[in-house]
């Protein structure tokens, strides 16, 4: 297999749905250390949390502590498992479908309150 | 033992010291394998200048050849109990040497 | 056949939505206080943004990624929130300017105060971008931004000395008030090579699903398209060095730049002067709200188009809606629309490093441009674009404080 490096190739990169769509940006990458064994790549991490955490512990527990109030579990970063990724070139492809996760929670939420009560809003 | 969990974001550009406390360099990269559906790490890049390395300007490269001062870290020898404080298992002369 | 139509639609693209409040305001102050010595500024300008405005096409051509996407993607999160928040605030500035800059054109016909009008006119704006597709904000607005030809014409009209006008065209040192000179030269190449018109065309080649066959397009509509923009705003400082330089007027309000053309056009001058600035604010309006929402989808991978209608794009809506909002805000309370003009040139200008720097780094990259990374030429022009915003960041603000008048 061709050398891959996480940094270089995984991290920051956009994600693609199985359809094609855009799934956010590789926010995390959950590397797993066992006892017996390299470690190995666990998860790639999308969310608001996880980006904030990069720019300090506090301001990513203030996050996190912000995410649950409003929307508890619902708003966690979301976990893509490494096996259900497809390809990696510019992009990362994941045979996932976006609709099916909560990586849109925070799009959908303004979609029905905010977005459908402008004129116009509605399609 | 519980396998544990780290984050490699939070791990991209932290101080890596040996196994007598001299500074190696900054983490800067980790090289991977997949194995059908799994993905192992193989090393971590270790390198002197962080930022310089990710901006990869091709100036630097020019002068100091392909990879300069980057130290490929098996991942057998690099300890991550404490992620804020990589530490390598043994002494820098005893990494293996990597043709550049 | 169709290649050619949008070629032209490319330049003309180029030509209509090249002048907004910045390149107007600037050029007039310059042809005001210096007659044509700063033209070599604007010659300079539009020269480094056709480079750059090429480079991020073939970027996005190739690479089906935008600038921001690769600001993000190749430097980490991290590194991106520098030029995120920095844009952010050059943005909103702007945008302010041009919301402005609209509402002054209406209070010139209507008689009614321009902070009245900021209001409606960020409406109309957000309306336009919500109901709107990219081909309607591309196309349209700078369609009837030709309309500031009016300058050209205008120029024209008075019969420059062509001899002194050319050679304006090269830099030279100023003979008299040094500081208020290259403030304005700052100011000049500020107004020109504004990062969120590369943003916004580097989005468009996305929008617009350019690929390798489009790289000839790219690279006339950048060259042809800036460079006859140019030439609008060279009109605009020829006019001013003619109409205000020899009367000694000061140029520190919107207000006087309409005698810019009724001198040369007589009435119609007026009509055509409110139509041009009315419009060419209208469509960098457009521009800037829209690309701060590019900027933020794009860095953060959120799904965005304006083709799409706002509800499958919450986030990517709501930003520009938002940036609108916030932007009309300023203007609302009456602020100095010429003085916010000059110091978000220089704003501007300070903060082109964030941009180009990485942007010199992106185009040699194989992962995203493939065979089509920058030659040598590409290169030299961008490091030497690279130097001069340097040079740029570092003297911008003391020159405000000095030369800002």
């Amino acid at each position: 297999m061709r050398d891959m490096l996480l940094v270089r190739d995984v991290l920051d990169k956009q994600l693609v749905d199985r359809r094609g769509e855009r799934a956010g940006k590789v926010d995390g990458v959950v590397l797993i250390f066992s006892p017996d064994g390299p470690p190995r790549v666990g998860y790639l991490e999308v969310g608001a949390v996880t980006l904030a955490r990069r720019l300090g512990r506090r301001l990513g527990s203030w996050a996190s502590r912000l995410a649950h109030r409003w929307g508890g579990a619902h708003t966690e970063s979301y976990r893509i498992p490494w096996n259900l990724v497809r390809a990696i070139t510019l992009e990362v492809s994941v045979d996932v479908d976006v609709e099916e996760t909560r990586i849109n929670v925070i799009e959908d939420w303004l979609r029905v309150h905010v977005v459908e009560h402008l004129p116009g809003g509605r399609e | 033992m519980t396998p544990h969990e780290v984050h490699l974001e939070l791990l991209l550009g932290r101080k890596v010291h040996d196994v007598e406390g001299r500074a190696v360099g900054r983490l800067e990269d980790v090289a991977v394998e997949r194995v059908d559906l799994a993905c192992e790490v193989l090393e971590f890049h270790v390198g002197p200048h962080a930022l310089l390395e990710r901006l990869s300007l091709r100036a630097v490269r020019l002068f100091r050849g392909r990879s300069h001062g980057v130290r490929r870290i098996p991942w057998d020898r690099l300890d991550l109990s404490d992620p804020r404080r990589p530490r390598l298992t043994c002494r820098i002369e005893d990494l293996p040497e990597h043709p550049a | 056949m169709s290649r050619l139509i949008e070629i032209a639609l490319g330049i003309v693209t180029g030509i209509g939505g090249f002048l907004e409040a910045g390149s107007l305001a600037t050029a007039a102050q310059a042809g005001a206080g210096f007659r044509f010595e700063l033209i070599w500024a604007v010659i300079l300008g539009a020269t480094c943004l056709a480079f750059l405005v090429e480079m991020c096409g073939r970027l996005s051509a190739i690479s089906k990624h935008t600038v921001p996407d690769a600001l993000r993607e190749r430097f980490g999160f991290r590194f991106f929130m520098v030029p995120l928040v920095v844009m952010q605030l050059v943005m909103l500035m702007v945008l302010a300017t041009e919301l402005g800059g609209v509402a002054l054109a209406l209070q010139m016909i209507s008689g009614v105060s321009y902070r009245w009008w900021s209001v409606p006119v960020g409406l109309l704006s957000w309306a336009l971008l919500w109901k709107g597709t990219f081909g309607l904000i591309e196309k349209g607005v700078s369609v009837l931004g030709l309309v500031t030809l009016a300058f050209v014409v205008g120029a024209l009209h008075l019969h420059p000395p062509f001899g002194e006008v050319a050679r304006g065209a090269l830099p030279r040192l100023p003979a008299h008030d040094g500081a208020q000179y290259w403030f304005l030269a700052v100011s000049i190449l500020g107004a020109s090579i504004s990062p969120y018109l590369f943003f916004f065309y580097s989005a468009g080649a996305v929008e617009d699903r350019w690929d390798v066959s489009h790289l000839a397009i790219n690279r006339i509509t950048a060259g042809a398209g800036m460079g006859f923009g140019g030439i609008v705003a060279v009109g605009a400082l020829v006019l001013a060095g003619m109409v205000f330089h020899p009367a000694g007027i000061k140029v520190d309000s919107y207000q006087q730049l309409p005698l810019l053309l009724t001198s040369a056009l007589g009435h119609w001058g007026f009509v055509l002067f409110v139509a041009s600035l009315g419009i060419a604010c209208f469509g960098a309006a457009q521009e800037i709200a829209v690309t701060s929402a590019y900027l933020m989808a794009q860095g953060f991978g959120w799904r965005w188009s304006e083709n799409l209608p706002p509800a499958e794009d919450a986030r990517f809506s709501l930003s520009y809606t938002a940036m609108t909002a916030v932007a009309c805000l300023p203007v609302l309370a009456g602020v100095d629309v010429l003085k916010l003009t000059n110091i978000s040139m220089v704003v501007s200008a300070a903060s082109l490093p964030v941009v180009v720097l990485p942007l010199l780094v992106i185009m040699n990259d194989r992962r995203y441009l493939r065979d089509y990374c920058n030659g040598w030429v590409a290169n030299t022009a961008v490091t030497a674009i690279v130097l001069l915003a340097g040079v740029l960041a570092v003297v911008s603000f003391p020159l405000l404080i000095a030369g800002g008048g």
